[in-house]
């Protein structure tokens, strides 16, 4: 009865749901290719900022540094797939699980500060994860990167993935399958926790909650999926390099988040979206687009500091 | 044996003890208030014994168990359900919600990753006896942060209820109300305590309160205990006297 209060559209949102992962499936009939291209991006980018949103806009957890997440998937699908014979699903999967598994450790030094210090903590990890690559030529190429990461086939003799829309339905599906994981997960007993922790953490604790490990655990989902994002974008870009990893880029996907609206999962998929295509849009015009962009993302913070997805949901209510 | 005994208690911060060899014994069933003047440390021993900061020395026991070591959330499982001095919740949840948040804490399954059906009509279940319990059913869809500062201080004793406790403490429960608000706080209190089967710890600074609600008195005065009877014994006795003149003067 409670969860139904607070999510009054609940029974709602399987048909909608439906209604966009139809549509998404759709596109490739519809779309040149080298929209697909885009779209395929901006959907990977989705996962990554969509996998944020459980840090920041459910527990509070403001993290500086998850491209280190989308780095180490990245390069670890892109390595697996270079130097083993592992089908690409597989070395997809196996990248995404190193990201959590890696979190795990990062978030149990992390979680022993709490607010700013956190921040900058993640920051800083990321940053480290930033030098290795930049130093551990044999594995990383250093400032090279890894090129030439293939799609390879299987597994099964399965080549769909070696297509562009191949290779698009798989990111569809990581990234539906993703969501809905999610969204089981936040309105779950341990969601509920997490919320508890977003609003007062020290009261959390006193009621008898270990949050520190509730902290690492979401930490650990969060790396896994945004892991998931970047293991899935080092096949498709065919490439991956320090800029996966740098620090600008954790800004970017704070700020999708922030102006795509945190909290609601849905949100931070569409502000990636949108930061791609108007990244897209305004540097066919200005080579200091990010500067039209620094704009936008202050007008959303002062004026809808819910987001896009608080502003279309705002609409549908009146 | 006691449920809660108290041995020696001691915390030191630097130069200034806050809390000095307190020993005492808690009986199931007591309605036990630990009152003072401001700064006599109150406060202190609670976090002592709920586990927020730890001892210099002395150790809690809590039904013939140490607690020493265990943390603050480790103790509230062990069955220490706290309020706390400056109102603390969950502003943007409902009241039912912050009451479900609490019960949910004592389920085995408090932290199961998917669906939950169960686990949150368990919890509401407990949440709302308890909002009921004070008297707060007519607020449980309201967020906690736009209640009046009354009903929040009582739900907060709602949230600790939720959770079933052995022993319930509260850190003066009416602190910063109005009269009018003391009054209706003071009597919800009173009947919940009447119902029986509760252990119940509380500080209080209000002398007035504590002669309605207590069974028994622990009277601290700088970090020392000065006295420990029944509230007749306790108002009589020259040394409280002397100290809360003192410590008002």
């Amino acid at each position: 009865m409670t969860m139904q209060e607070r999510h009054p559209s609940n029974k709602k949102i399987p048909v909608a749901f439906l209604c966009v992962a139809v549509v998404l499936a759709l596109a490739p009939l519809g779309l040149p290719l080298f929209a697909m291209t885009l779209l395929t991006e901006a959907l990977i980018l989705g996962l990554l900022a969509m996998s944020l949103d459980l840090m920041v806009g459910y527990t509070r957890l403001i993290s500086f540094g998850h491209a280190a997440a989308y780095g180490l998937g990245a390069y670890a699908s892109g390595y697996l797939l270079l130097h083993t014979p592992l089908a690409l699903p597989f070395a997809v999967l196996a990248a995404s699980v190193l990201a959590g598994v890696v979190a795990i450790g990062v978030a149990w030094v992390c979680t022993l500060t709490k607010g700013v210090s956190f921040s900058m903590l993640t920051l800083a990890f990321a940053q480290l994860l930033y030098a290795v690559a930049f130093k551990w030529t044999s594995v990383t190429g250093a400032s090279d990167g890894l090129a030439g990461i293939p799609r390879t086939a299987g597994p099964f003799g399965v080549t769909v993935f070696q297509t562009k829309n191949g290779y698009y339905y798989l990111v569809l599906v990581c990234l539906l399958g993703a969501y809905l994981f999610c969204r089981s997960l936040v309105g779950s007993p341990f969601g509920a926790v997490l919320r508890g922790i977003r609003e007062n953490e020290a009261k959390t604790l006193s009621l008898g909650y270990n949050t520190r490990l509730y902290k690492i655990a979401v930490v650990a989902v969060s790396f896994a999926l945004g892991g998931l994002a970047g293991a899935l974008y080092s096949p498709f870009a065919g490439f991956a390099n320090t800029e996966l990893v740098f620090w600008l880029f954790s800004g970017q996907v704070l700020i999708m988040v922030i102006v795509g609206g945190q909290g609601t999962l849905i949100g931070p998929i569409l502000g990636a979206a949108f930061f791609m295509l108007l990244e897209h849009v305004l540097s066919q015009y200005t080579e200091s687009w990010a500067l039209f962009f620094g704009l936008i993302f202050i007008g959303f913070v002062m004026f809808a500091p819910q987001g896009i997805w608080g502003l279309l949901t705002r609409r549908a209510r009146v | 044996m006691a449920l809660l005994e108290l041995d020696g208690l001691t915390k030191r911060y630097g130069g200034v003890t806050a809390v000095n060899d307190v020993s005492m014994r808690v009986e199931a069933g007591e309605v036990r208030a630990v009152i003072g003047p401001n700064g006599a440390g109150k406060t202190s021993l609670f976090h002592l014994i709920t586990g927020i900061v730890p001892a210099t020395s002395g150790e809690v026991r809590f039904d013939g168990r140490v607690l020493s070591g265990l943390s603050s959330y480790q103790r509230c499982q062990a069955g220490l359900s706290r309020t706390f001095q400056l109102t603390s919740l969950f502003p943007e949840m409902t009241a039912r919600e912050n009451c479900r948040v609490a019960a949910q804490a004592r389920l085995p399954r408090r932290w199961q990753p998917w669906g939950g059906a169960a686990v949150f009509a368990e919890a509401s279940g407990r949440g709302d006896e308890a909002l009921e319990r004070l008297g707060l059913t007519s607020m449980a869809a309201r967020p906690a942060g736009l209640l009046s500062h009354g009903d929040q201080r009582l739900l907060e004793v709602a949230m600790a209820l939720a959770q079933r406790p052995r022993v319930l403490l509260l850190d003066e429960p009416t602190q910063g109300l109005s009269v009018e608000e003391t009054l209706t706080a003071v009597e919800t209190l009173a009947g919940l305590f009447a119902g029986g089967g509760l252990t119940v710890l509380l500080v209080e600074h209000d002398m007035e309160v504590v002669f309605r609600l207590a069974s028994k008195i622990t009277v601290m005065h700088r970090g020392s205990v000065i006295a420990d009877d029944v509230p007749s014994v306790v108002k009589d006795d020259a040394a409280v006297q002397a100290a809360y003149l003192g410590g008002y003067a």
